[in-house]
Order: C-alpha cells, then sequence, then structure tokens
C-alpha cells in the first residue's frame, strides 16, 4: 500500500501496454463465424428435414409447438417403455415420454410426457363419440361441433334432452366429463359438454394399467393450443425484431451512423449462433430461451458499445493514426474489462446452468453460448465492420473533396499520414 | 469530508432505512412484525405461480363460435319471414363461410321480396351485399361492427364473469386481465386435486336466462319461519340470514304485491340453510332460489359500502334466454330523464316474451347471468319485441347510469354467448414450486459468492466497495419490488443473477478506468475523479442498451418471463444508480478530502 502512486501495482490479467494484433486477423475469425452461422443453417435444415428422430427445425417447447407437456411422479420404478405402452393403451399414440432428471440426483421416477393434443378428445374419438351419441331416447343428433384442441364439444339435438343423460351416455364410452350444460336457446337444445382435462385423464388411464396408486403426482402440466403456439411463435420473432431496431436507433442516437451497422451485424451473429447451438444440441426451445437471446442480445450490446466508446474517444484523439490501428489498440485497452465482464457472467450463469431446474436452466444454458459470442463478435465482428465502413465513408468523403476543389489545392484534403 | 458529502450521506442512509423497511413484510413473520411496519408498510414480494404452486390459464374468446350461431338464428328467421309473411315457397337458404347467407329463389322475381322494409327489421344485424334479379339469388352478410362488439362485450363479460366465479372460490389474490383479445387468469397456492374443478368452473360458458319471480308464495313463508330467530337490533353477523319482505302495486291496476325473501352477507350461508330444510320444508322441484347481490341502503335511501345477498323464489324454468335479445342500448326516460335500459327481442323471442309476460304482469322477471340475478324489474305491462328497464327511482343520476351501462353490457353479452377456448395452461404443484426455490436459491447464492470472491482478491479495498454497491442494489432492488407487490419467478430469480452480473461489469468498467488514469501518473483523488466521469458515458450506454431489451421483453411476454423482464428493469435502474454514483460516494470516503487525499489506493 505505501507505494508510489507511479509503480502501483495491481492484480492484472491484462498488463498494461499489452497490444495484441486482432483486426490484422480478422479474416480469420469472420471466416470462423462464416462457418458457424453456415452450420447453424445447414444443422435446422437437417434437424427439419435429414434427422426423423428431430423433426423439427428447433426443438420447440409446448409453447411454441403447441400441445403438452406433463411431468408425473411415479410412487415406485417404472419403466420408460412400460408407461409409453400404457399411454398408447389409453390413446395417446404420439406421446413422447423421457425420464425427467434432477440435477440434484433424488431417487424419484418422474416421467416428462408430451403429447400433440390439448384434450382428452383425438379426431378419431370425436368420430366415435358423434356416432354413439348420434341417438338419444328419442332425439337425434342434429350438429356436432367440436374444435380440436378444445376442451368442449357442442351438441344438438332435435328435442330436449336432460344433460344427466348426455354425461351418462358419454361416460358409457369412456369419456370423462366435468360438466354438461344446456346451451343456448331452449327450442335449439344444444348442449356443451366440458371434457375433463388431460392430466386427469392420463394420471387416470395410467393408475388403471400400472395399478392403482402408480402416479404420485403431477407436479406440473403446460398445455399450449395450436393457434396460441403459433402466436407465440410469431410473438417472439417480432420481440427480436424490435429489440434489434430499437438498439439501431439508440446507436444511431448516441454515435453516429458508422457504427450502427457493426453492431447490428454483431447482434444477429450473436442470436444465430445461439439458436445454432440449441440446433445442434436440440434442446428445448422455448419462451424462456426466446427470453434469454432478447437478454444475450443486450450484453452483447453492452459490450460492443463498451468498445466503440473507446475507440470513438480515441478516435477522436488520435487523428493522425490509421483508423484500424485505433480500433486495435482501443479492443486492447477494453480487453481486461471485458475478459473480467464475460468471464463473471460465465461462471454466474454456469452455476445457474449446472444447478439450476428446469427454465433456469434452459436460460442458462442459452447465456453461457451467448456470453462467449457476444464477446467474440463485438472484437471481431463489429469493430472490421466499424472500419470497413470507416474507409468506405473516408474514401467517399475525399472522391467530394477532390471533386470539389480545384487542381492546384489537390492535396490539402489528405487527412492521414502513416 | 465536503459538505456535500454528507448531504449524500443522509441521502443515501434514507433511502437505505427506507428499502429495509419495506422489505420487513416480506422477510420477517407476521407476528413478530412491529406495528407501525403492519400499520404502513403491508406491500410485500409475491411468489410466482411457477414457486408457490397454482394455475396460470389463457383463454379466448371463440367469437367464430358465437358469431356462427347468430348468424344461424337469423338465417332460420329470415327463412321464416320470407316463407310466412311473404309467401315464397321455394326458397334454398345456404351458409357461406362465417359470416354470409345466400338465400337462392326458385323464381327469381322472389329475389325482389327481400325489400328495404324487411332489410330494416335486420339492419342492425345485416348488409345486403348482392342481389341478382336474374338468377334469384341474395347475399346477406353479417354486419361487421357485430363481430367486433360480440368480441368486445364477451371480452369484458367473461372477465367479470370469471372474476365472479373466482371470487366464489375464495382463492387468495387471484390475477384476472385482459390481454388482447385474452383473458389471463392466475391463480396462486391451490392444491392440485383442485385443478380439475376449478378450471372447469371458471371455463362454463354464462348463460343469460329471464325467469319469472313467484312472488307472495305460501312456500317462501314457511321457509321463512323457519329461519332461526334473532335478536332484530343485534348487527347482522357474516354467516346470519335474516328474512325480509317488500311490497309493491301494480301500476294499471293497483294490485298490491308482497314477498318475503331472505338475507345475508354470505351467499353460502342461505344455500346451506336451504339445503338443510327437509321434507315439507324441501324447495319444490318446479322452483328454484335465484341470489342477487344488493347495495346496502341507509334510511335516506343513499348506499352504504355493505353489500348483501337477497333471494328471490324462481319459476325454474326459462323459456326466455340471452339468445332471443337482438339488441341493448342504454336510454333515457322521456318523462323523468333517467337513465333506462332498452331491448329488443327478435320474432321468436317477441313471441315467446309476450305470452311470459302478458300472464304475469305486476310480478317481477329476473335476469340471470351465471346463476346470479343481475336485476329483477317488475313487469309493467305485456312486452313483445321491445322492452324497456327502468332502473330505481331513487340514487344518484351518475350511478344509475352506470349500472344502466353495466346491465346493457350483460343483456348484450348474453345475446351471443361467446364461450371461452382455453389457448394455454400451466399448472404447478406446490412441492415443484418448492424444490424449484431451493435450487434457484442454492445458484444464487454460489454465483454471489464467486462474484464476491473475486472483485476482493482482483480489487481488494476497491472490491469491497463494489460488493457493498451490489448488495445494497439487491436490497433497492427487492424493496422496490416489494413496492410493486411484483411476483418473484423463476426467471425473475435469473434476472436478479443477471443483475449481479451488470452490476459487476459496470464496477470493472470504472476500475479499469482508474487503473489506466493512475497509470498516467496522475494522482489518486484525479485518477478516481477521472475514471468515473470517463466511464460514464460507457456505463449509461450499456444500462440504456440492457432496458431496451428489457422493454421489449416486458411488452412480449407473459407470465414467468414478464416476472423476468420486471427484474431486470427495476435491477438496470437501481444498479446505475449504486454502482455509479453510490459507489463514487463511498471512493470519496475512501480517497479522503482534495487536500489530505491519500497517495495510494488499494484497486
Amino acid at each position: 500500500m505505501a507505494v508510489q502512486n507511479q509503480e502501483q501495482k495491481f492484480f492484472e490479467i491484462i498488463k498494461p501496454g499489452t497490444n495484441y494484433e486482432f483486426i490484422g486477423r480478422s479474416k480469420y475469425w469472420i471466416g470462423l463465424s462464416v462457418v458457424l452461422t453456415a452450420i447453424t443453417i445447414v444443422m435446422l435444415f437437417l434437424n427439419a428435414y435429414v434427422i426423423k428422430s428431430r423433426g423439427h427445425w428447433l426443438n420447440w417447447g409446448v409453447d411454441f409447438r403447441g400441445g403438452s407437456e406433463i411431468l408425473i411422479e411415479f410412487s415406485r420404478a417404472v419403466d420408460v417403455s412400460d408407461v409409453r405402452k400404457a399411454l398408447a393403451e389409453s390413446g395417446f399414440h404420439d406421446a413422447d415420454v423421457v425420464k425427467y432428471e434432477e440435477p440434484t440426483g433424488q431417487k424419484k421416477w418422474n416421467y416428462l410426457v408430451r403429447v400433440g393434443a390439448v384434450s382428452v378428445v383425438s379426431e378419431q374419438q370425436a368420430k366415435q363419440i358423434r356416432e354413439s351419441l348420434a341417438k338419444i331416447g328419442d332425439a337425434s343428433l342434429k350438429r356436432f361441433e367440436w374444435s380440436e384442441g378444445g376442451d368442449k364439444i357442442y351438441l344438438r339435438y332435435d328435442r330436449t334432452v336432460e344433460p344427466s343423460v348426455l354425461g351418462n351416455s358419454l361416460k358409457a364410452i369412456g369419456v370423462n366429463t366435468t360438466q354438461v350444460q344446456a346451451f343456448g336457446r331452449p327450442d335449439e337444445h344444444t348442449y356443451e359438454v366440458t371434457l375433463v382435462g388431460l392430466d386427469t385423464e392420463i394420471r387416470r388411464s395410467l393408475d388403471q394399467r400400472l395399478g392403482a396408486g402408480a402416479v404420485s403426482a403431477i407436479p406440473k402440466v403446460e398445455s399450449v393450443g395450436a393457434k396460441a403456439g403459433n402466436q407465440l411463435k410469431a410473438d417472439g420473432a417480432k420481440s427480436l425484431l424490435y429489440a434489434i431496431l430499437l438498439i439501431m436507433v439508440y446507436v444511431a442516437f448516441r454515435f453516429d451512423l458508422r457504427y450502427g451497422p457493426g453492431t447490428v451485424i454483431a447482434l444477429l451473429h450473436d442470436a444465430v449462433i445461439t439458436i445454432g447451438a440449441f440446433a445442434v444440441t436440440y434442446k428445448e426451445f422455448s419462451l424462456t430461451t426466446v427470453a434469454a437471446v432478447l437478454t444475450i442480445i443486450g450484453f452483447s450490446m453492452n459490450d460492443t458499445i463498451v468498445v466503440f466508446d473507446r475507440i470513438r474517444e480515441n478516435a477522436a484523439r488520435l487523428r493522425d493514426r490509421r483508423f484500424d490501428r485505433v480500433v486495435n489498440q482501443s479492443i486492447n485497452k477494453t480487453l481486461s474489462r471485458t475478459i473480467l465482464t464475460s468471464a463473471t457472467v460465465f461462471f454466474v450463469t454456469l452455476a445457474m446452468n449446472l444447478l439450476g431446474v428446469g427454465v433456469i436452466r434452459d436460460f442458462a444454458f442459452a447465456m453461457n453460448v451467448g456470453v462467449i459470442v457476444g464477446t467474440y463478435s463485438s472484437i471481431f465482428i463489429a469493430s472490421p465492420v466499424l472500419i470497413w465502413l470507416n474507409d468506405k465513408y473516408a474514401a467517399t468523403q475525399r472522391k467530394q473533396q477532390n471533386r470539389q476543389a480545384r487542381r492546384p489545392q489537390r492535396d490539402e484534403g489528405e487527412p492521414e499520414g502513416v | 469530508m465536503e459538505r456535500a458529502w454528507w448531504w449524500k450521506a443522509a441521502l443515501y442512509g434514507f433511502v437505505t432505512v427506507v428499502a429495509v423497511l419495506y422489505l420487513v413484510p416480506t422477510l420477517v413473520p407476521e407476528e413478530k412484525q412491529p406495528s407501525f411496519i403492519k400499520s404502513h408498510f403491508q406491500k410485500r414480494i409475491q411468489l410466482g405461480l411457477d414457486l408457490q404452486g397454482g394455475l396460470h390459464l389463457v383463454y379466448e374468446v371463440n367469437v367464430d363460435k358465437a358469431v356462427s350461431d347468430k348468424v344461424d338464428r337469423l338465417s332460420s328467421d329470415i327463412e321464416d319471414r320470407l316463407r310466412r309473411d311473404k309467401a315464397v315457397t321455394e326458397l334454398n337458404v345456404t351458409r357461406e363461410g362465417r359470416d354470409d347467407i345466400i338465400l337462392t329463389f326458385k323464381n327469381p322475381a322472389d329475389a325482389a321480396k327481400v325489400d328495404e322494409a324487411l332489410l330494416k327489421e335486420y339492419r342492425n344485424s345485416l348488409d345486403l351485399v348482392d342481389r341478382n334479379p336474374a338468377t334469384g339469388v341474395v347475399r346477406l352478410r353479417l354486419d361487421p361492427d357485430q363481430v367486433e362488439e360480440v368480441r368486445d362485450y364477451a371480452l369484458r363479460q367473461g372477465i367479470e364473469t370469471i372474476r365472479g366465479r373466482v371470487d366464489k372460490l375464495g382463492v387468495a389474490e387471484p390475477i384476472i386481465i385482459k390481454k388482447g383479445s385474452d383473458i389471463i387468469v392466475e391463480l396462486p397456492g391451490l392444491k392440485p386435486s383442485d385443478f380439475e374443478r376449478i378450471k372447469s368452473i371458471i371455463g362454463r360458458t354464462a348463460q343469460l336466462e329471464f325467469k319469472i319471480v313467484d312472488d307472495g308464495s305460501e312456500y317462501m313463508k314457511k321457509a321463512a319461519g323457519a329461519v332461526p330467530k334473532r335478536d332484530p337490533k343485534a348487527t347482522l353477523q357474516p354467516t346470519d340470514v335474516d328474512v325480509g319482505t317488500e311490497a309493491w302495486n301494480e301500476e294499471d291496476s293497483g294490485k298490491s304485491h308482497e314477498d318475503v325473501y331472505l338475507r345475508s352477507k354470505s351467499r353460502e350461508a342461505i344455500e346451506k340453510f336451504f339445503a338443510g330444510l327437509t321434507g315439507e320444508l324441501a324447495l319444490p322441484s318446479d322452483h328454484e332460489i335465484g341470489y342477487e347481490e344488493m347495495q346496502g341502503r341507509g334510511e335516506d335511501g343513499e348506499q352504504t359500502p355493505d353489500r348483501y345477498w337477497r333471494t328471490y323464489y324462481l319459476h325454474r324454468r326459462a323459456a326466455l334466454t340471452g339468445e332471443y335479445l337482438s339488441n341493448a342500448d342504454q336510454t333515457w326516460d322521456q318523462n323523468t330523464g333517467r337513465p333506462e335500459v332498452s331491448f329488443e327481442f327478435d320474432r321468436q323471442g317477441a313471441a315467446i316474451s309476450e305470452r311470459m309476460t302478458g300472464d304475469n304482469i305486476g310480478r317481477k322477471m329476473a335476469i340471470l347471468l351465471d346463476e346470479k340475478i343481475t336485476s329483477a324489474p317488475v313487469i309493467k305491462s305485456r312486452i313483445g319485441a321491445r322492452g324497456r328497464i327502468t332502473l330505481g327511482s331513487f340514487g344518484d343520476p351518475f350511478q344509475l347510469q352506470q349500472e344502466a351501462k353495466d346491465l346493457v353490457a350483460v343483456l348484450r353479452s348474453g345475446a351471443l354467448p361467446a364461450p371461452l377456448r382455453k389457448t394455454f395452461e400451466t399448472q404447478v404443484g406446490p412441492t415443484m414450486g418448492r424444490d424449484s426455490i431451493e435450487k434457484a436459491k442454492l445458484s444464487m447464492y454460489i454465483g454471489a459468492a464467486a462474484v464476491i470472491l473475486f472483485m476482493l482478491i482482483y480489487y481488494r479495498v476497491s472490491g469491497l466497495i463494489a460488493v457493498i454497491a451490489m448488495l445494497l442494489n439487491m436490497l433497492y432492488m427487492l424493496a422496490i419490488l416489494a413496492g410493486f407487490e411484483a411476483s418473484l419467478t423463476l426467471p425473475g430469480i435469473a434476472g436478479l443473477v443477471l443483475t449481479v452480473g451488470m452490476a459487476v461489469d459496470a464496477n470493472i468498467i470504472i476500475y479499469e478506468r482508474i487503473r489506466e488514469e493512475l497509470r498516467l501518473g496522475k494522482s489518486v483523488r484525479t485518477a478516481v475523479d477521472a475514471g468515473f466521469a470517463r466511464a460514464f458515458w460507457t456505463v449509461f450506454d450499456a444500462h440504456v442498451t440492457n432496458f431496451v431489451a428489457g422493454v421489449v421483453l416486458y411488452s412480449y411476454g407473459s407470465g414467468p418471463i414478464r416476472g423476468f423482464a420486471v427484474t431486470l428493469l427495476v435491477g438496470i435502474i437501481t444498479n446505475l444508480f449504486t454502482s455509479y454514483w453510490l459507489s463514487h460516494w463511498m471512493f470519496d470516503a475512501v480517497v479522503g478530502r482534495r487536500g489530505v487525499a491519500k497517495a495510494t489506493l488499494s484497486i
């Protein structure tokens, strides 16, 4: 502590005066990014069209895909294949069953079941219901309305039917309802049937086939109608777009136009490669992932801005230096901050990734990838783009000056001397 | 220290004390809280659904079904008119799409029978799109305003209905809000065994029915006699059931009516009372009890804040339902200038209403929505196609107008009941939530501990300043969240952790700058000031960009994601404050005054 100012020692990871060459080698780094982007695009296509076990661009979570995701806790050891078989026998043929593992390794028999349906009645069953309800006593069915994914059925008869009779007839063919009520005008004899929830039905059928009490709890259910899923997808894409636009406006306002494209290309780069990581690992891509991508955009921006701020400052100070040298120096100046910040955020999110559960885990994984590419992109993507634009700008300015200037004064406008 | 420093000290101290006070209700069990906390600071951070368990439901109003039903009715209505009144015999009526009705006349000349007079009757609902005299094809289309109106009223009514049902279920702190054309329902802290029942209760389509009140019945007198006697002077306890009487005269004949009813602050109490009646006192099967929630009125007729439920003895059969209504509006009584509600039935409805009201002049007609009476006006004369409902003759006219508008909303939405369609559902059991909290907490502690350790090792005393600033940031953040009564969700915790990351970043930017200044040989005091000054815009820009991402996230996200956005946004603001100004102030204390500034800085 008693050291003189000038010789004060700091705990440093990057020694002052360090001058790594970043810009000169940027073409290799850009090449790497192009490769990664290409891998992302190829992987998306492979997922969608080639790899049979995948079959979607990304492993969309229920919130985007539509359908239901049910976490089932069994009271004893049950085999995955048994669960699958029991579900198929109960009419859930598309059920996707995976063991749900908790990072702490608690001894539990948890399975995550995913089905495409949101309601207990499939198209096929709907037809069956329609046939068996065609006649109730004297009344005959005039209209049958059931929308896929709907939890309700509307039945119209030509005369009055007791709702309780309808409920019993449905029960007789194995369709459980929570309620049947008259709907609309009395002279239209229409009835609204509310079906039981999917989770209730699944629990019932599993208990029936695997022995009573097999299911000890259903800790979590998530179900999304197909329409809502598409809506969420559109909203997600829109939000990414808005975030990028708004940030671009801010950068244009704070810096100048030359700085805008570099930041935005870096952002897109980060978003694409993060999505690529999800395409390769086929980890679930859900609403939370979109939130993570938005956060990454914020972080990547943050990173780029710190570097750009320094570039702007130095560019104003060191007018006589070549712009790419200024950029390289600025990157070096901010390097220790870049590494420290990225490393801390990386390790914090890594802890969340390793210890967290559910959403936190997905979120942290995205952040881990994003922090790496975000840091990398501000140095190797945003800065070269800035230099390139600056050169273009300088070149057009020179041309204009040349055109305006008379021949004798031609040399005056040369700002740079290397 | 300089005077400004002390002023800042006072300010920061005050902010910190307030923040701590705001957090007391959240952190300290209720029985241990001091009384002034209980009276002034009762807002707390709620746990989100994913942490405490519960139901998150999103319903969409099935406008298509309502509209399609409406067009169905209009088409059969118009077919009926043409066949009966206009003597058209050979006519084919078909539907196209959701909104179109196509009338095909075998004799093309008949197409002219769809004339102005007929169309005028349907002016509110149908538009003439095309009439081809050569082929005899007429195309009518549902007025587009109707579709929007259905959506609006159905949405509003849906929210009201759900709120009513949820209130009846007694769920603590429910959230029922409209988002676009969706209704979002959040019910925290429920038992998983209740999920199914609650979902079915909420998702049911509300029905609007008109039923005649059987006043002056022997049954109600007998039932009232069975009500336990109570001291009339004692105040009505929440579960007490009381007997009330009312009387009115018929306007034309002057015949008087008298009715006995039961009232109580709790509807369940009355329901329980009737359920307990057996044998001779059991409710006749052709009757039912209707309930209306009343605003208490003092002796001067002015409203009092207390509300109670009263009964009506109704004929069970509902011959008239909301679907027969074709229009309802809030109008003004031409004689008294008071607000009233006028309504119109369609042809079939008018016929039923004429019969029903004609037989019951002088009695009351109860308007029921979702098993609750919204209004029970006295039938003054036979009502055909058109009727008017006069609201009470006393009370504040503005209040009355509001009541009239509410009734119009009930009637209009009842006219086209649009079923709710569930589009999104998350249910989380309480154990799931508990496990999540534990793990989220653990990851948060480990993350924070790692960061603190790193800062202390790397920046030493200055690192300690950063850590204090970071902890204060956490305190302010949580206090603000408590002030908003925000919900803490799992992604919200992720947001908290990220804020820690941002706090660290801001400090690193500033500290690296100070080091650079020191390396240039500047004195500690100047280096600190220059470092902070030069880092300001960088730190500010970094916060703004994150803020932008947070705002987008907030406006787009739903449920848990919103929780993340809220913590992020709050964190960004408090972080700018703590990691810039507050830590600058702490540096001032460490570095000292200009004259006696230290020669070295542990950074």
